[in-house]
């Protein structure tokens, strides 16, 4: 197993180098630059001077090779576009801890509801309660959380004045920031939670559903096996995989942020870089940001294959006890 | 006995003497009075109620709070939470006259190659430092040093001695034509008679000499390190999280502040503006964060139209352009034709709203130095669209036939001001039956175009507004060194003369009013409206700013930046329900 982490880890580092170099190309090459601001433009000095200053004026390559020295050194340049230019280790370091915060609250939430919500349908097949998991799960895979996030800033925060307007501007727990359950964290999770919880309430219905038509759960229960040892021993860990291969992957997206959240919600995270830098042809943020997320879905998506063989016997990791 | 007396009286009078030493310093602050100890205004709310909040764009590229250091990233730049930690050397007044800000008096050599800014005396900085011409000095030499890459450089290229051979290193910082005579002078030297320079350096506080030598020009960001000898200093700073000034209590200048403090907080501006306005979270929204849907609300809530309060603004002015270096806009007829198919009249009434804007039919809006007052030009792009057929056909389009499909390009419009656009080439299209699809692109990749050569925005849509108050502003944009793809010898020699007449107002308006009808007529651009402005403030701002002009209009408005020293919280904040608790 540890040779085929670091196997893993080592293909991990070629695929971030791979992806770092498409994306280095494909920014440079859409039109328009960090500079292209202003009414006026600029002049042929002062753009010549700002890309002397943001080393802008090197050739592609040259800039690629600098970028890479770096990067293996965390080091991803300073931003264009944030305030007294930082390094985007420190932006990062800085804003991710507020996301980081928002989306495992998230998670907990999606993921907890949303096994119940899919375990007590599947149990339930075609009463109301199971047609209420199935609308909530449509409502929350069609609605687009910046209309969800509107309408429940309209009728919480507007129309029932709930507490303190600010309180939608929310520092991480650590600086000072509201209690770890605060009410503070309740409209940004349920609309971040909503779209995630609708995709986990209809994988497990489906998967716990299929899993009690099986041959196994009904030996199991003529075996005199109690419904709750049925669900945990057999039902759920059968049911796991694939729910595993859905689920899991959605763990990188809501640990990096979403700009409608955080915007509408005033959260000083890391989720609005994302979209932002790519307008502001902020380069270096755009180069650091897309570099996490390719290290966080590897890491994903390794993680989901290791939980394979934890949870069922058979699969075994390639070369290794395979028939 | 008498000596333990002596001892305790030296005492007390000791502690006498320091309270009242002491007690100036602190302000002598009493029940409801500012930090200058001051009185507030009679029906001022309680002096720590006396903030004043507005709401900035999380998804900006911003990287200062100062112009000195960059125009186009100004942290909370739509706002005026930036540059509040100094005077520039003048301001506009609601009649926009320029007025003395950090100076107090300013005059032209007689040969007209300098121009002399005495300083008030007494101004200092927070941190006891006096504010003198060296800082004014240091603050220019940075913005033309090549090192620091400022993106604003052409406001004083061709104006101040030396500044464009600094900009391009041919010259040192030192050697552009800027003198501090002494702490009181700043002496500034012109390439030649350049009448316009007073107005030029109105939105330019100074960084401090000292602490941009000792932390570089990032001091303002740190609370620790930031200086002011504005009204107000920082507080707290989080990037793109919140910004907090309070009043600064050794500010000595024109404009001290009955506010306590301004915060700049982050959120949705586009689309949470107004919402925040009613939740009571923030004082002001500018017009363009506005929406129709919004302006419905406003129309309709007797005290939010009430407090909604039209001005000029930056006198800007949106029209049509194009690539006048290629076909088909390099036949003048055609771009006759389009012009005169462009019913604006219809489109200000019915699409953009007769309370935002005026029919435009030349660039400088009504009220702009050398603009059209008395509508002369009005005729030469006046819709009529049988001539604009008759035009389209004698340029060999005949009902437009053969007339190559266009794409109208935008500039990262909002939706609401991309309508105003469409309905535009609507308008010609259905004139002159000619087929025009609406792009609107990405700013910046819209910029791109526009400034390439040969630029790749054939037909375009645009908007510009003063930088300074001076024809020379505007109409430099149309000259054949700007940002459009039209060329006009006689308009650029008329724009260029009158840029350095001195002595005779009359003639140097005049050549800019000939300047502004060869565009007119050459149909450089199609005029489609000049915008009016405004903000929606909270109930309980109020002022000396909204004492009415000249116009009768009572507005903030560019440039008159003393506004500051008069807003405070009206104690009708109470019947509202507002973060103030």
């Amino acid at each position: 197993m540890t040779g085929y982490i670091i196997r893993r880890l080592i293909a991990l580092f070629f695929v971030m180098v791979a992806v770092s170099a498409l994306v280095f190309v494909l920014m440079n090459a859409v039109p328009g630059g960090p500079f292209s601001l202003g009414e006026r433009g600029y002049t042929a000095d002062a753009l010549a001077n700002l890309e002397r200053k943001y080393g802008l004026d090197k050739p592609l390559a040259t800039r690629y090779v600098n970028f890479l020295t770096g990067a293996l050194q965390l080091d991803f340049g300073n931003s264009f576009a944030v305030a007294g230019n930082p390094p985007v280790t420190q932006v990062i370091l800085q804003t991710w801890p507020v996301t980081l915060q928002v989306g495992i609250y998230t998670i907990t939430v999606s993921f907890g509801l949303g096994l119940l919500m899919g375990i007590i349908a599947a149990y339930r097949r075609n009463s109301w309660i199971d047609n209420l998991v199935t609308l909530t799960a449509t409502l929350g895979i069609t609605l687009p959380n910046f209309i969800i996030a509107t309408f429940l800033l309209l009728i919480f925060g507007f129309q029932n004045g709930w507490g303190d307007p600010r309180k939608w501007i929310i520092p991480p727990l650590w600086e000072g920031g509201p209690a770890l359950l605060s009410w503070d964290y309740f409209l940004p999770v349920i609309t971040y939670a909503l779209a995630p919880l609708a995709l986990v309430a209809r994988y497990t219905r489906s998967s716990v559903a299929d899993a009690l038509g099986a041959d196994y759960v009904r030996t199991a229960r003529a075996k005199g096996l109690s419904d709750s040892a049925i669900m945990m021993r057999h039902v759920l860990r059968n049911a796991m995989i694939p729910m595993i291969t859905v689920l899991l992957p959605q763990i990188p997206n809501l640990l990096t942020g979403s700009l409608f959240i955080e915007v509408v919600y005033g959260i000083p995270g890391l989720g609005k870089y994302f979209v932002t830098s790519i307008f502001n042809r902020d380069y270096p943020m755009i180069m650091g940001l897309v570099l996490l997320v390719a290290f966080f879905w590897g890491l994903t998506y390794l993680v989901t294959d290791i939980l394979y063989t934890l949870i069922d016997p058979r699969v075994r990791i390639a070369g290794r006890g395979s028939n | 006995m008498y000596r333990k007396m002596s001892v305790i009286l030296l005492c007390l009078s000791a502690v006498l003497m320091l309270a009242a030493v002491a007690l100036p310093i602190a302000g002598a602050q009493g029940a409801n009075q500012d930090i200058y100890g001051r009185d507030l205004p009679a029906d001022a709310a309680p002096y720590d109620q006396q903030i004043f909040t507005e709401l900035c764009d999380s998804t900006r590229t911003e990287i200062t709070l100062s112009s000195v250091v960059s125009v186009y990233q100004r942290i909370c730049g739509d706002t005026n939470i930036f540059d509040q930690f100094g005077d520039a050397l003048v301001v506009l007044d609601e009649n926009l006259n320029l007025i003395p800000g950090a100076a107090e008096s300013w005059e032209a050599s007689e040969d007209g190659l300098s121009w002399t800014f005495k300083l008030r005396p007494g101004q200092v900085w927070s941190d006891g430092t006096p504010l003198t011409a060296a800082d004014y000095v240091a603050s220019y030499r940075f913005m033309v040093d090549p090192a620091n890459a400022y993106d604003f450089v052409w406001m004083w290229q061709g104006t101040i001695l030396n500044w464009s051979e600094a900009v391009a290193g041919e010259v040192t910082p030192e050697e552009i034509g800027l003198e501090a005579v002494d702490d009181l002078t700043l002496v500034v030297y012109t390439n030649g008679p350049r009448p316009y320079l007073p107005g030029t350096v109105y939105f330019w506080p100074p960084l401090q000499a000292k602490a941009l030598a000792e932390h570089g020009p990032d001091y303002v960001l740190d609370p620790a390190t930031s200086v002011s000898s504005g009204p107000f200093i920082l507080k707290e700073f989080t990037a793109g999280t919140r910004v907090v000034m309070e009043a600064n209590p050794t500010y000595n200048g024109y404009r001290k502040p009955f506010l306590k403090e301004m915060h700049g907080i982050y959120g949705d501006q586009l689309n949470g503006s107004f919402l925040a306005f009613q939740n009571g979270e923030i004082d002001r929204v500018n017009y363009t964060h506005i929406s129709p849907a919004d302006f419905e609300v406003i129309a309709a809530d007797p005290i939010l139209s009430a407090n909604y309060r039209p001005n000029f603004g930056d006198f800007r002015t949106d029209y049509l352009f194009f690539d006048t270096y290629t076909a088909p806009f390099d036949n003048l007829q055609v771009r006759q034709a389009f012009a005169k198919a462009l019913d604006r009249e219809a489109i200000v009434e019915n699409i953009i709203g007769s309370q935002f804007g005026i029919a435009a039919y030349s660039f400088l809006a009504p009220g702009f130095p050398a603009s059209d007052a008395e509508g002369a030009l009005k005729p030469i792009q006046n819709y009529d669209c049988e001539a604009a057929k008759a035009l389209l056909a004698e340029a060999g389009y005949p009902n437009g036939e053969g007339f190559p499909a266009q794409e109208l390009k935008l500039r990262g419009e909002s939706e609401s001001r991309a309508q105003w656009f469409i309905a535009s080439a609507a308008s010609i299209s259905q004139c002159l039956n000619v087929e025009i699809t609406v792009n609107n692109m990405e700013f910046s990749a819209f910029m791109e175009g526009l400034l390439a050569r040969p630029t790749t925005v054939t037909f375009g849509a645009v908007s510009y507004g003063m930088d300074y108050l001076d024809p020379s502003n505007m109409l430099g944009v149309w000259v054949s060194t700007g940002r459009h793809s039209w060329r006009s010898p006689e308009y650029d020699q008329l724009v260029n003369d009158a840029n350095v007449l001195v002595g005779d107002p009359d003639t140097r308006t005049q050549m800019y009013k000939d300047a502004e009808k060869i565009l007119v007529e050459d149909v450089g651009g199609i005029f489609l409206v000049h915008r009016i402005q405004g903000d929606l403030w909270q109930p309980f701002v109020a002022g000396e700013c909204f004492r009415p002009d000249r116009q009768g209009v009572g507005a903030y408005h560019w440039g008159n930046d003393w506004c500051w020293g008069s807003f405070y919280i009206t104690s009708e904040v109470s019947n509202f329900d507002t973060y103030r608790g």
